[in-house]
């Protein structure tokens, strides 16, 4: 008990006393494990959007679809519905090719279905507002009518003809809104389309007035809805067009639009953990000196090897399972949101599941094992009498390095002489700089690339909803991990600062300016930035390429360049402001304190 | 004196620092027993291995060659776990540098030891304030080191020390950094301790220190150079040195 008692004390004690730590770490392991918990529960979460809008809506096992509407295909569509195995049916019903137009001019190719103004036993789409069908009236599918910015009561123009909107609804009969047109006319292929339902008899007479192409559709629900594969097999109909598409197809084409949030959040994930373990490792191993002192104290006094490394990893476990618990928290919140870009679906978004649970906890845990190993390993493995008398990190004597250096300029000397004190630190730096350039390359590389909008003829009057919604999860992401890059600059520099305080009095004691420590300081950040920055850009190319389309563009060179230049410059204007406030310390006040 | 009267006893104790040419005997050859009860003053120039004697007996640092005995049990041979353990229960250390944990208040730190042994935290809270009373800062249990003086935190180091009841305290120059009235508050609680049968080890370069030790080693170039009884000594000798003061 008395240990227990002890480890809390000491972990809470230290977190008090360095509470910049602490919160670092807290933000960094949260934003890296909601992100991950995001991307890897898309597909659960979407998948169970899907299955509440098939249980509200009756969704059938199958639908199957021929773009040829003659006598044969029909029956042989209606005698599906005898098949033993089918328990019950809806149709056979049109499906109209036609374009809609709002009254903002807003113009999309639409498939009108034609139904029953009572709704079967089958594919019953649910009334979110409004009312269900009505002659002469429209109600148009709850995702499309979102993109259109139309309501009820609004009025749509379908084939030329004008149609109040009575209603707004879902179904699971077909995917997600652009992807309403299982096939296109004539059973060829289809473009982005939204879905509007009349009634049968307005859908023949918009079919047969304008001579638009008509597609049959049957819905169908089967004794074992898993079966689907099977029913296929026994009705293939070699000799007619007929497209079947199963609930599973259904769903997995609602993971169409996020096929590129996945890949965006996990990779994403695992750079901003990347970047957590640089900029607390870099804390970390600022302050090894003191740990490792206060491990020999505890020594001293008792303490096993064994409860050292219980006491200095339970801080930074501990601090990294509350960041996972946060970050759950923020997935399991905005989940919904992410996983479903259109108001197609209905129903509440699960949190993370299990897996990603259990992916994201291993992530933090990995952070805080991985910033922290080191410095732990050293306060363990250092003797008693060492321990207590730790002193702060002993640079290596580098003759080469000083006779070079002495040829630069001031500013330049200082830097190169406080970038190899610390050549651990100079590789964390210019790895998060590197991090922070992939990212910029990935989102402009996004916005390079070509799109078709949904509107009419691949207008962007309605915009590209799947670009749209990786731009903004990029977008998001990027932000996160620049501003996780600043924080880490921002540390960066002050630790150098602050290590360095003695050696740059000195420097200040034999005729250094202030202005001149402050560049030094500045430039001992720019000069590993510099490679992070130039190696980040073709990393950042490298890593697209893997989940890339194989018809994505590439982003402008003087874009890449322009990306890695800016990252230089911000890195330069934010080392400034530590770089002057440590290069402002009073020399003889520095001198006497590191001699007391 | 057999082994298992004397609270600590070294044999042949030699520590070696360094490697080749600039290979030192810190430590050459010491013999060395002090019975249960006994204040052992350790003086001798700088550098000539008190301190580095001091931690071998403790089991901060093992020793090149010899043996090391506390409580009748050999220590030197024992692992990092074990001398842990043996810290814990039998040694209390004091340092010239107080080490303190410096996010932990007075109290906190004097019950350090005392849950490391496993004990509750009543029991620890319990041990601690009376410690913190016998060295007179029961009102200052709640302050962090930084609040405290220099004084102050040694008294707080030393009540640490006693926390476990130690069999020996092993202190390292426990004045070196405190100014005379300090020196002094440290003295009177060393008496205390010395007339309760406490057995200390002080190394120090105070002279008022080791007068009021029951005997006086003298060391130098790591080896003992003289043994003396300090006969007549204690609380006489150290009201004269706080007399002195007055």
């Amino acid at each position: 008990m008395g240990f227990i008692v002890l480890i809390v004390r000491l972990v809470l004690a230290d977190v008090r006393r360095h509470k910049v730590r602490a919160a670092m770490l807290l933000l960094a392991v949260t934003v890296a494990t909601a992100t991950m918990a995001l991307g890897l529960s898309l597909r659960g979460v979407s998948d169970a959007l899907y299955e509440q809008t098939r249980a509200a809506t009756a969704g059938p096992d199958m639908v199957a679809l021929s773009g040829v509407t003659d006598p044969d295909v029909t029956a042989a569509l209606a005698s599906l519905a005898d098949d033993p195995e089918v328990v019950a049916h809806h149709g056979p019903y049109r499906i109209v090719y036609a374009d809609l137009t709002t009254r903002d001019s807003i113009s999309s190719p639409v498939v009108v279905q034609g139904f029953a103004e009572t709704p079967g036993a089958v594919n019953r789409p649910l009334v979110t507002s409004g009312q269900w069908l009505r002659p002469g009236g429209t109600v148009l599918e709850r995702g499309f009518a979102t993109a259109l910015g139309v309501g009820v009561g609004d009025h749509v123009t379908i084939a030329g003809r004008s149609y109040p909107v009575v209603g707004i609804a879902v179904t699971a009969a077909t995917s997600i809104y652009p992807w309403a047109a299982q096939v296109g006319p004539y059973g060829g292929p289809s473009d982005y389309t939204g879905l509007a339902w009349m009634t049968r008899s307005d859908a023949r007479t918009l079919a047969s007035s304008q001579d638009l192409p008509v597609t049959v559709a049957l819905d169908l629900k089967l004794r074992d809805p898993a079966a689907t594969e099977a029913f296929l097999d026994a009705h293939r109909i070699a000799t007619l067009r007929v497209n079947f598409h199963t609930w599973q197809f259904t769903a997995r084409q609602d993971m169409v639009i996020l096929r590129n949030s996945q890949p965006i959040l996990v990779v994403g994930s695992w750079l901003l953990s990347f970047l957590a373990i640089t900029g607390v490792a870099a804390l970390a191993a600022g302050r090894a000196a003191e740990q490792t002192r206060r491990a020999g104290l505890l020594k001293a006094v008792g303490a096993t090897p064994g409860l050292i490394v219980t006491v200095l990893l339970t801080e930074y476990l501990a601090l990294a399972l509350v960041g996972d618990a946060l970050g759950l928290a923020i997935a399991r919140l905005t989940v919904p949101a992410i996983a479903s870009p259109t108001a197609s679906r209905i129903g509440d978004a699960a949190g993370p599941g299990g897996a990603a649970v259990a992916a994201a906890t291993v992530l933090a845990v990995a952070v805080a094992v991985l910033s922290t190993l080191r410095p732990t390993l050293r306060a363990m493995r250092t003797a008693t009498v060492t321990a207590l008398t730790a002193t702060a990190h002993q640079p290596r004597h580098r003759p080469w390095l000083t006779a070079l250096s002495a040829l630069l300029p001031t500013p330049l000397l200082l830097g190169l002489r406080l970038t190899a004190r610390r050549p651990g630190r100079a590789v964390l730096q210019a790895c998060s700089t590197a991090t922070t350039v992939i990212a910029i390359v990935a989102l402009l590389t996004l916005y390079a690339q070509p799109e078709r909008g949904y509107g009419l003829d691949g207008s962007s009057a309605l915009p590209n909803l799947r670009g749209e919604h990786d731009r903004r999860l990029m977008l998001a992401v990027t932000v996160l991990l620049i501003a996780l890059a600043v924080v880490n600059t921002l540390t960066f520099t002050w630790t150098t600062a602050m290590e360095a305080r003695a050696n740059m009095a000195i420097a200040r004691t034999l005729g250094a300016t202030p202005g001149q420590i402050s560049a030094g300081l500045s430039i001992a950040q720019l000069l590993p930035a510099l490679p992070g920055a130039v190696v980040g850009a073709p990393l950042g190319v490298g890593l697209l390429s893997l989940f890339a389309a194989r018809n994505s563009v590439a982003s402008p060179s003087s874009w890449l360049l322009g990306a890695a230049l800016a990252t230089l410059l911000a890195t330069a204007a934010l080392t400034a402001l530590p770089a002057r406030l440590a290069a402002r310390r009073p020399v003889a006040q520095t001198l006497s304190a590191e001699t007391a | 004196m057999n082994v298992s009267s004397a609270a600590v006893r070294a044999r042949g104790l030699v520590k070696t620092h360094g490697q080749g040419q600039s290979r030192v005997r810190a430590v050459d050859e010491v013999d060395l027993e002090v019975p249960e009860g006994q204040t052992v003053a350790v003086m001798g120039p700088s550098g000539c291995g008190k301190s580095t004697l001091l931690h071998l007996l403790g089991g901060l640092e093992r020793p090149t060659d010899g043996e090391v005995w506390v409580a009748g049990r050999r220590v030197d041979t024992l692992s990092e776990r074990a001398l842990a353990r043996m810290r814990r229960r039998s040694v209390g250390f004091v340092f010239q540098a107080f080490h303190l944990v410096e996010e932990l208040s007075a109290a906190e730190n004097v019950e350090l030891p005392a849950l490391l042994a496993g004990r509750s935290r009543r029991e620890a809270r319990r041990r601690a304030s009376l410690l913190l009373e016998r060295v007179g800062l029961a009102d200052r249990a709640r302050y962090l080191p930084s609040r405290l003086s220099g004084g102050q935190r040694q008294r707080v180091a030393i009540a640490r020390a006693l926390a476990n009841d130690p069999l020996v305290v092993l202190a390292d120059e426990p004045t070196g950094n405190l100014d005379t009235a300090a020196t002094l508050d440290v003295l009177r609680i060393f008496e205390e301790l010395r007339s309760a049968g406490q057995t200390l080890v002080i190394v120090t370069h105070d002279e008022r220190v080791a007068a009021t030790a029951d005997r006086l080693l003298s060391m130098r170039d790591g080896m003992f150079v003289d043994d003396t009884r300090l006969a007549g000594t204690g609380t006489g000798r150290l009201g004269d040195l706080i007399g002195l003061e007055g």
